[in-house]
């Protein structure tokens, strides 16, 4: 346990001194701004536009915009985000490989289920605290412009996108321990996350399919129930274990 | 029976080519243990097996009497290691660093605070406060002997420690790693062998990944040489030299002053100091040359 809270701690310091830290609070608050900023400004940019457009012969109606504009924003966005996250974090592992900064460490009696296991809970925790950030934010914005009572569902439409970039953060590990550079982790990953895009337009796999957790944001527009993205959020949870279990066993003989 | 590391016939091959061979031998604690061979021997290829970060094809590794596992490798908390081009974490100091290895061997943390401060003293890195980024080769390579030192492990590995170093470095590091020897069983692959004979109590010679000659270093000498020494003797003038070849004409000019004498008798000494003697010829100097490790090595590795 020491020894895990002890690497976790390098991972800390690194983050803080390499500016990552800085990066990604500036990515999850503004992407949590954006939002309802968006929403504010839709009003404004349509009647910026509305004279040019009624010479030609358009006319824009009254447009009503409520919580629910900032939501879908941010359902639009966050994957955006993610995009990012995954991208800054695809070194997690490999970094180490390249630099031979593992070497000393193993040498010195960590295991290395311990290495991997700090890995894997320090990008979760920097998700999870970015993630919620930006909704904490996009949520107070919301609920001071307009009423949050427009959405419907929200907590557990936000906790579908959620555990999407958790289950991503798992195939990321899983990645790092079977490639041995940042590029084969990302392109792993992306055919992967291909395979199951396509293997989810199947109408039979649609229920089962994690990327079907990225649709949850319908369920704030008032369509359907949490109880559809049940069986996705299953096979998310089994898959994150799977992709673990088997991460740990390949990290055992992976030469760093 | 209780050496620190016992390698029975270990072998490794890659991709069909044989690395390392049948390699045998054993370290006692507090001796200054010398891996020699040339670059591509198969030194660094036995120093991963012994730390577990490469499987052993055959043949069986123990550190403190316990068997080496790849992957999982508990035998790694009795040894520190010092690897040929240290890398550590470059945002951290040489003192977060050494917080950071404490904690993973599991000691507390006035341990930690103890053994950093005596151990930053010993490699000289006390004042080094700035991030371990910026530090010379000769620094990262003073705090990896410190790191190595930290948790007091029965075994030391250094590869090649003093290769990528400038002379001054490389006689700072030979100093700490005598220095260390009272504490720690060290092994200590190399390929400069004058560093070697300055520091090493015994040594094996590992050419093509089997060892060749082992020993203690006088063992490994002198099995070189069928007994034949070398004796030199130098004058102050070359009519001095002159006159000694005459009385003397089995010698040969060396330099424009000393002649060289093989002798494979082990009186012959004192015919040469008679010689001296009767002939009232002050010489300067006369010395018995060891073969140097050098050649020895050339002999072994050219047949």
């Amino acid at each position: 346990m020491r020894t895990l809270t002890a690497f976790m701690h390098k991972e800390w310091i690194e983050s803080v001194r390499t500016g990552k830290i800085t990066l990604l609070a500036l990515l999850f608050v503004v992407f949590g701004i954006m939002n309802p900023a968006a929403a504010k400004l839709t009003p404004w940019l349509l009647k910026q536009m509305a004279s040019g457009m009624a010479e030609t012969g358009l006319s824009v109606s009254e447009v009503r915009i409520d919580a629910l504009t900032s939501w879908a924003q941010f359902y639009k966005n966050m994957p955006m985000a993610l995009l990012i996250f995954a991208l800054a974090f695809s070194g997690v592992l490999t970094s180490e490989y390249a630099k031979g900064t593992l070497i000393p460490i193993v040498a010195k009696g960590m295991s290395r289920r311990n290495i991997l296991a700090s890995k894997g809970l320090m990008t979760a925790a920097y998700w999870t605290v970015g993630f919620w950030t930006s909704y904490g934010i996009t949520y107070g914005y919301n609920a001071f412009f307009w009423d949050n009572g427009a959405a419907a569902h929200l907590t557990f439409t936000a906790f579908g996108l959620y555990a999407f970039g958790l289950w991503l953060i798992s195939l990321l590990l899983l990645f790092s321990t079977l490639a041995d550079s940042g590029s084969g982790v990302i392109l792993g990953t992306v055919l992967l996350l291909a395979a199951v895009y396509l293997l989810g337009l199947l109408p039979t796999l649609q229920d089962y399919a994690p990327v079907r957790l990225l649709e949850t944001a319908k369920l704030a527009a008032g369509s359907g129930a949490p109880s559809d993205y049940a069986a996705a959020l299953a096979v998310a949870a089994v898959w994150i274990a799977a992709n673990i279990g088997i991460a740990a066993l390949r990290f055992d003989r992976k030469k760093i | 029976m209780n050496d620190t590391l016992i390698l029975s016939k270990v072998s490794k091959s890659f991709g069909g080519r044989t690395v390392v061979e049948g390699v045998s031998f054993s370290v006692s604690p507090q001796t200054l243990f010398g891996f020699i061979g040339q670059n591509g021997a198969g030194k660094t290829t036995t120093m991963k097996m012994i730390l577990g970060l490469l499987p052993a094809d055959h043949g069986e590794i123990r550190v403190n009497g316990e068997k080496v596992s790849f992957g999982q490798t508990p035998t790694n908390r009795h040894i520190g290691y010092l690897p040929d081009v240290p890398e550590f974490y470059g945002s951290m100091t040489a003192r977060e660093y050494l917080a950071l290895c404490g904690r993973i061997t599991g000691m507390n943390a006035a341990q930690i605070e103890r053994k950093s401060a005596e151990l930053l003293h010993l490699v000289g890195l006390e004042k080094a406060a700035s991030r371990i980024r910026g530090f010379s080769r000769g620094m990262k390579q003073r705090l990896g002997i410190a790191q190595a030192l930290l948790n007091d492990p029965s075994l030391l590995i250094c590869d090649e420690p003093t290769s990528a170093l400038d002379p001054l470095g490389r006689k700072e590091i030979l100093e700490l790693l005598t220095l260390a020897k009272q504490r720690t069983a060290i092994l200590f692959s190399s390929h400069i062998l004058s560093d070697v004979e300055r520091v090493c109590d015994e040594l094996v010679l590992l050419h093509q990944g089997k060892i060749v000659r082992s020993g203690t270093l006088e063992q490994v000498k002198s099995a070189g040489r069928d007994r034949i020494d070398t004796l030199e003797v130098e004058f102050r003038s070359a009519e001095e030299l002159a006159r000694f070849r005459t009385h003397f004409p089995r010698s040969r000019i060396e330099t424009p002053f000393t002649a060289r004498i093989e002798e494979s008798d082990e009186d012959g000494i004192l015919d040469i100091m008679r010689i001296l003697a009767e002939h009232q010829l002050p010489a300067k100097r006369i010395e018995k040359l060891e073969p140097s490790l050098e050649e020895l090595f050339a002999e072994t590795v050219h047949g």
